[in-house]
């Protein structure tokens, strides 16, 4: 027998099985990781039913189950063992000052579904859940009752839907671009001034314009106002579970649903209306809520011009250090330092960015150009072209090796078929060599791109922001404004999991950007492998 | 190209190959360019401290009586454009660096010979009592107005005399019945009236008569924004203290004047050659001239009391306050210079103490004025020689000296900014030096060593970057920092490493190719997930959950081992037709289920567990039987979290060392009839352990810079505990946290590149060494 267990232990079985688990526990992370963000945000988007709970004291509950717990000892040292405790998404943040409550499963006497109940998604405040009462048109009652005002609700959602999409169009477009030129105007009479030129025909002319801006603005001010002031002609009165009566102009409301009487079909749109809100609208509230447009812009734009910049100088970096410089111990010692430059730490990266490119560089640019803006820096601050530049700079080391790696993995006789066919070594490059390390390339720029997509910590120091007031693109000459600070996924994350006033409230919109971004990181991470894979088999040795 | 002619071609050819070559090397020496330019950028820091002469003005021309008074006052404005000497109760002023004089529409004169003593107030910059032969103290405020005209930035003098003050009885110095407001007249002072001898003489020299008794001779003076405070040495020794509050009705907007005056006696008042009062007008400390610091607790005007007697060495002639009024300079006649720090005992309680906690380079003359910065730990000391020199007292420098001409100094200032000097000397010259200061609070030393600031008892390693006042002391002391560093990778190379090792093993060595071709790419995955998800997972999700459930991970720690021993051994055991050969996913399905099945049992039995182990409060538990607290965010929450971001890095780069072992070895190995953990422990793991080391470095390195997640789920609080269950603060996540708010150029900001330009240094240092490793391995097994 101890001979048995001697040779059991000696054969490393045992051994073996310890490198399963932790083979097993990596799986169980990635897929724990994965399971929770899918979970958490592809959940978010479902109409979730909306459950009346009574309470033994008389009083009622209505709003979304979120989770059930057993009331943990620290809690209720009295309680017995074992007892459950329920957590609700109550709403009706203006009526209760929280968004939830938890409550004893021993105090709910009994749960139901009303079909009638309507959940209100609003542009301040969060969701409402409660009963329509009466809707009322210029002060006079239009419909009362639950049903009927559902049904008188609809058109005049639509209603300030549109207006609301006008008056949007109005600001953005109309009175924006008014403030740009106003801001241009401003802008060049401080020139002519700091020329010595500040009491000129051009600046009498510019001045002129300028007040006829500005009287253009007021006009378009007040057009804006009228138009907000119709979002309010329009209110309904509604009631939560309790019967606590609220006044909401039909001016806040964004949508209404009655989840529990729609059927899998109408969630399933509901879902997709959902889903594309989010991908589509404006933040609000802080950022918890609304949609992360902007965000995903900012992230989409700023990675564009990251590859833009890395492309083309990864590449040639590549070609010089794999075609033609002269292979010794000084091009070894380069491609060892610039292999390990993809391992130095983001955030060293966003300080050399933040000195170099804002400060040094930004600084100057603005003394020498936009004089006439300071002491309100244009280049000298963070922005979309610095953070670009920043992270192409931190991931130029990945295009160069992936890129060297695709260069070499090109068999030798390909160019040395080139060259005997008479063409010049810049031809063979062109014609035979790029083309087939173009997946090396590729590979790289994906994989900076992946990188670049996920990293916060340099942008954090070189020009992200929590709210951008503008897209760095936009309808003003010069359409791209490299200057202007930009929103971005991972930022938005940071921002409204740890610097937002209502972290809970936040939770959802958090979950939901991490799975738009991690999808997003993933799909160019698998086409980059892919890719990765195709080189190799079209190289393998045998197809040569 | 097509169809392009020969010369065409290579003309084309060359253009092209020097376009590559130059766009190569810019774009390698741009990014190697990033070490150089984080070096210029923390390089000011360790530069010493220079000063050059901007100006000196020849006060005396056209007044010459080649004597002057030894009470003087100089000052200068925030832009050093104007400077002012305030003698013989006169100040005048002159534009720098041309000397002229400038005439300011009214500056009160008192007669010439009146005044004896000159003392600047702690509060405000230029704020002066000026102490006179009838024993009254006049306020007198010196103010630059700025403004912006047509021609820049002017700067206009504004002086201002306040109301007297009687600073000592008016009925007579000599007499000793003062009045009701001198309780204890006491009998010392006819003892110690002959004991300042020097004081008379001074005077007498000043042209004044023979002074009275009752003469201002030294003086200490408060001009707060609630009152005034005088401390007065007679010329026949006896001290008075004087506190005036003025108090406004509300009602009637009348001025109330409270004055209150008390004489301080005691055996050494009467040889007292330099007074101090604090900024809040609290203390008063006292210099002998037998080398004695006297402490006296003002606070209640009627009851000055004495704290505390210190043997200061030499005999004391200048004494200031740094800001804040903690540090206290005291220098010396026999020219040193030491700063003194106000401590209170955390444990007796009471009054604070007096401890002289630094040396600083010696004069090679009585030292004759201090004047402390108005925004740092800085100040000047000025000597009888001539000399000045700049010193800082937190990173225990001297910054500079200035050689003096052998004309002693009568008074100095360092400017509001710290950028330079105001020095009038015994040759009635002032003299103005630019001051190029820029990081007078760093040294190597006291970045990484303990440092003794202000407010402790004991030298600390401390990173507090700003506080909520100028009187802030700055604690910049990177140990802290690089400690959390350490400990959040130490605790997440514990957890990853064995994981990733082990899986990498697994990975190459047992499991199948099918089965690899899967689980490889899906581990990688996880290098490909942003760590600012994973930190929020970290600190939103995971952090809360293990403080609900700490007993059951403790649990899952414990019992793993032994569960999976069990396991195997079961499976072992198995009837043989179950048994399947090892790498299956059967096998690796049993390793998931044994794992996940663990962990969900103890989270279901987690209050059981907690009742077992803890007592049923592990947080009670822990801080009882351990002393440790439990914070919320902690190293175990980044040990899992960094643990996630690196184990696929580690896992990738060691099992491509391990599956590159070459076959034929293996191979020979198992027919050679060893199994096959002989051929890993003998034969794998020893070729390609340099590969699983490079690994451990890569993903070292790669911990080491980690920012996000530190930054999300510690609480980044630079504590200097080992405690895996509180949190810390790594110098990554400080960048971030502070790089923001940092001003260009200024000392933090420089100091975050220094932190920057570590983590650098560090991780290049450690992929290098990674690479040579790697490089090596690919030879040997070239060889094979």
């Amino acid at each position: 027998m101890p001979g048995r267990i001697r040779k059991f232990f000696a054969s490393g079985t045992l051994f073996v099985w310890f490198c399963g688990t932790a083979v097993a526990a990596s799986l169980l992370m990635v897929g724990g990781v994965l399971a929770l963000i899918m979970i958490n945000g592809l959940g978010f988007f479902w109409p979730h039913a909306l459950l009346e709970l009574h309470l033994t004291d008389g009083t009622r509950v209505l709003g979304e189950l979120k989770n059930e717990e057993v009331i943990p000892h620290s809690a209720t040292p009295a309680a017995p063992e074992g007892r459950t405790r329920v957590r609700m998404k109550i709403g009706n943040r203006d009526l209760y000052g929280l968004d939830f409550r938890w409550i004893d499963r021993a105090r709910i006497a009994s749960v139901s579904t009303p079909p009638a109940v309507v959940a209100v998604e609003r542009r301040e405040w969060g969701n409402f859940y409660g009963r329509i009462r009466r809707v009322e048109r210029g002060g006079r009652v239009a419909a009362s009752g639950n049903d009927e005002g559902w049904r008188a609700l609809q058109p005049l959602i639509a209603r300030v839907n549109a207006l609301h999409d006008d008056a949007a169009r109005l600001q953005r477009d109309v009175i924006g671009g008014i403030n740009y030129d106003l801001e241009d105007a401003r802008l060049a009479i401080r020139k002519l001034e700091l020329a010595g030129r500040g009491g000129g025909r051009e600046a009498a002319a510019l001045q002129a314009s300028r007040q006829q801006l500005e009287r253009r603005y007021q006009e378009q001010v007040d057009a804006l106002r009228a138009l907000s002031d119709q979002l309010d002609d329009d209110a309904v009165v509604l009631a939560d579970a309790d019967g606590r009566e609220l006044r909401l102009p039909v001016g806040q409301i964004v949508r209404a649903r009655r989840p529990n009487a729609m059927n899998v079909w109408d969630k399933l749109l509901a879902y997709a209306v959902n889903f594309h809100a989010v991908l589509s609208e404006e933040p609000r509230e802080a950022n918890t809520e609304g949609g992360i447009f902007p965000a995903l812009f900012g992230t989409v734009m700023m990675v564009l011009l990251m590859s833009v910049a890395v492309a083309p100088f990864g590449v040639l970096a590549a070609f010089y250090l794999r075609e033609y410089a002269r292979q010794g111990p000084v091009v070894r010692m380069v491609r060892v330092a610039v292999n390990n430059l993809a391992g130095v730490p983001s955030i060293v990266f966003g300080v050399f960015g933040l000195g170099f490119f804002v400060y040094t560089v930004g600084g100057t640019i603005d003394e020498l150009l936009y004089a006439e803006a300071l002491p309100a820096p244009t280049f000298g601050t963070g922005g979309i072209l610095w953070a670009s530049l920043t992270l192409a700079l931190m991931t130029v080391p990945v295009v160069i090796v992936a890129t060297e790696e695709g260069l070499a993995a090109v068999p030798r006789e390909y160019r040395e078929g080139a060259l005997a066919l008479g063409a010049t070594k810049l031809e063979s490059m062109i014609r035979v060599i790029l083309p087939c390390a173009l997946p090396g390339v590729l590979t790289g720029l994906i994989l900076a791109v992946a990188r670049a997509t996920g990293e916060v910590a340099p942008l954090m120091l070189t020009g992200v922001v929590k709210l951008a007031p503008a897209l760095p693109v936009d309808g003003h000459f010069p359409f791209l404004h490299l200057e202007r600070k930009f929103m971005h996924l991972g930022f938005h994350i940071f921002d409204m999991g740890f610097q937002s006033p209502n972290v809970e409230a936040a939770k959802p919109m958090v979950y939901v950007t991490a799975l738009i971004l991690i999808v997003v990181v993933i799909a160019l991470n698998l086409s980059a492998i892919a890719l990765r894979n195709h080189m190799r088999k079209r190289f393998r040795p045998s197809a040569v | 190209m097509r169809g392009a002619s020969g010369a065409a071609r290579r003309w084309m050819n060359h253009g092209a190959t020097g376009v590559i070559t130059v766009g190569g090397w810019a774009t390698i020496v741009s990014v190697l360019g990033i070490f150089v330019y984080l070096l210029m950028e923390t390089a000011p820091l360790f530069e010493a401290a220079s000063w050059s002469k901007a100006a000196s003005v020849d006060v005396d021309a056209g007044e010459r009586d080649g004597v002057h008074p030894r009470h003087v006052g100089v000052g200068i404005d925030d832009s050093m454009t104007v400077g002012h000497v305030l003698r013989r109760g006169d100040v005048a002023f002159y534009a720098l660096p041309s000397g002229d004089r400038i005439r300011p529409d009214a500056v009160p004169v008192f007669a010439p010979g009146r005044i004896t003593a000159v003392a600047r107030s702690p509060a405000g910059a230029h704020r002066y009592g000026l102490g006179t032969v009838d024993g009254r103290v006049i306020p007198l405020r010196v103010r630059y107005r700025v403004t912006f005209g047509e021609n820049g930035r002017n700067v206009t003098p504004v002086v201002t005399a306040g109301e007297p003050v009687a600073a000592v009885p008016a009925a007579g110095a000599s007499v000793s019945t003062a009045g009701a407001a001198v309780p204890t007249a006491g009998a010392s002072v006819s003892a110690a009236g002959a004991a300042v001898p020097a004081v008379g003489a001074a005077m007498s020299a000043a042209g004044a008569a023979v002074p009275a008794a009752g003469a201002v001779a030294r003086l200490a003076f408060l001009d707060g924004d609630d009152g005034t405070t005088v401390a007065a040495l007679t010329a026949s020794g006896r001290l008075f203290l004087t506190k005036v509050e003025e108090t406004e009705s509300l009602l009637t907007g009348e001025r109330a004047r409270d004055v209150r005056r008390v004489e301080i006696t005691g055996a050494r008042v009467g040889t007292l050659s330099a007074l101090l009062l604090d900024g809040a007008g609290d203390t008063l400390v006292g210099g002998t001239a037998d080398g004695r610091l006297l402490h006296w607790d003002i606070r209640e005007a009627q009851r000055p009391r004495l704290m505390g007697t210190y043997d200061a060495g030499a005999p004391v002639t200048a004494l200031a306050y740094l800001i804040g009024d903690r540090s206290l300079v005291v220098g010396a006649r026999d020219g040193t210079v030491a700063v003194w720090l106000s401590m209170t005992d955390p444990g007796a309680g009471g009054d604070p103490r007096l401890q002289k906690v630094r040396d600083f380079a010696p004069h090679t003359g009585a030292v004759t004025a201090v004047s402390p910065s108005l925004r740092d730990k800085g100040f000047l000391t000025a000597d009888a020689a001539g000399g000045v020199a700049v010193h800082y007292s937190t990173s225990h420098r001297t910054l500079f000296t200035i050689p003096g001409d052998g004309a002693p100094v009568l008074a100095a200032m360092l400017a509001p900014k710290t950028d330079g000097a105001v020095v009038f000397r015994d040759d009635g010259r002032l003299a103005v030096f630019d001051v190029e200061n820029d990081h007078p609070e760093v040294t190597l030393s006291s970045l990484f060593m303990p440092v003794l600031y202000e407010g402790y008892d004991v030298p600390k390693a401390m990173w507090q970057s700003t506080g909520g006042s100028d009187a802030f002391e700055p604690k910049f002391g990177l140990w802290p920092l690089m400690f959390g560093t350490l400990k959040g990778t130490m605790y997440a190379m514990l957890l990853a490493a064995p994981i990733a090792v082990l899986g990498a093993i697994y990975t190459a060595m047992f499991m199948r190719p099918a089965v690899r071709a899967v689980i490889k790419p899906v581990v990688e995955t996880m290098a490909a997930f942003p760590t600012v998800i994973l930190g929020f997972l970290a600190g939103l999700w995971l952090a809360p959950l293990l403080e609900t459930i700490f007993p059951a991970v403790v649990a899952v720690f414990l019992v793993l081992p032994p569960v999976v021993v069990s396991a195997c051994v079961g499976w072992h055991y198995l009837p043989s037709r179950f048994n399947l050969p090892s790498g299956t996913v059967t096998e690796l399905v049993a390793c998931m289920v044994v794992l996940g099945g663990t962990v969900w049992v103890c989270v279901q039995g987690n209050q059981q567990i907690e009742a077992w182990l803890f007592d049923s409060n592990y947080r009670q538990w822990m801080l009882s039987t351990f002393g440790l607290e439990y914070d919320q965010r902690n190293a175990l929450v980044i040990a899992f979290a960094m643990g996630m971001a690196v184990i696929p890095v580690i896992f990738s780069i060691s099992e491509d060392a391990l599956s590159n072992v070459p076959r034929h070895l293996i191979a020979g190995s198992l027919a050679l009839g060893a199994t096959p953990w002989q051929t890993l422990t003998k034969l794998v793991m020893v070729s390609a352990s340099p590969g699983v080391f490079s690994a451990l470095m890569i993903g070292l390195g790669r911990v080491v810079g980690e920012t996000m997640i530190v930054l999300m789920a510690t609480g980044n609080t630079p504590l200097l505990e080992m405690n895996l269950l509180n949190g810390f603060r790594t110098l990554s996540a400080n960048i971030a946290v502070e790089m923001p708010e940092a001003p260009q150029g200024g000392t933090l900001y420089r100091l975050l590149f220094l932190a920057g330009l570590m983590l650098f240094v560090f991780t290049f240092l450690v992929n290098t060494v990674a690479d040579v490793v790697r490089q090596r391995l690919r030879v040997r097994y070239g060889q094979f």
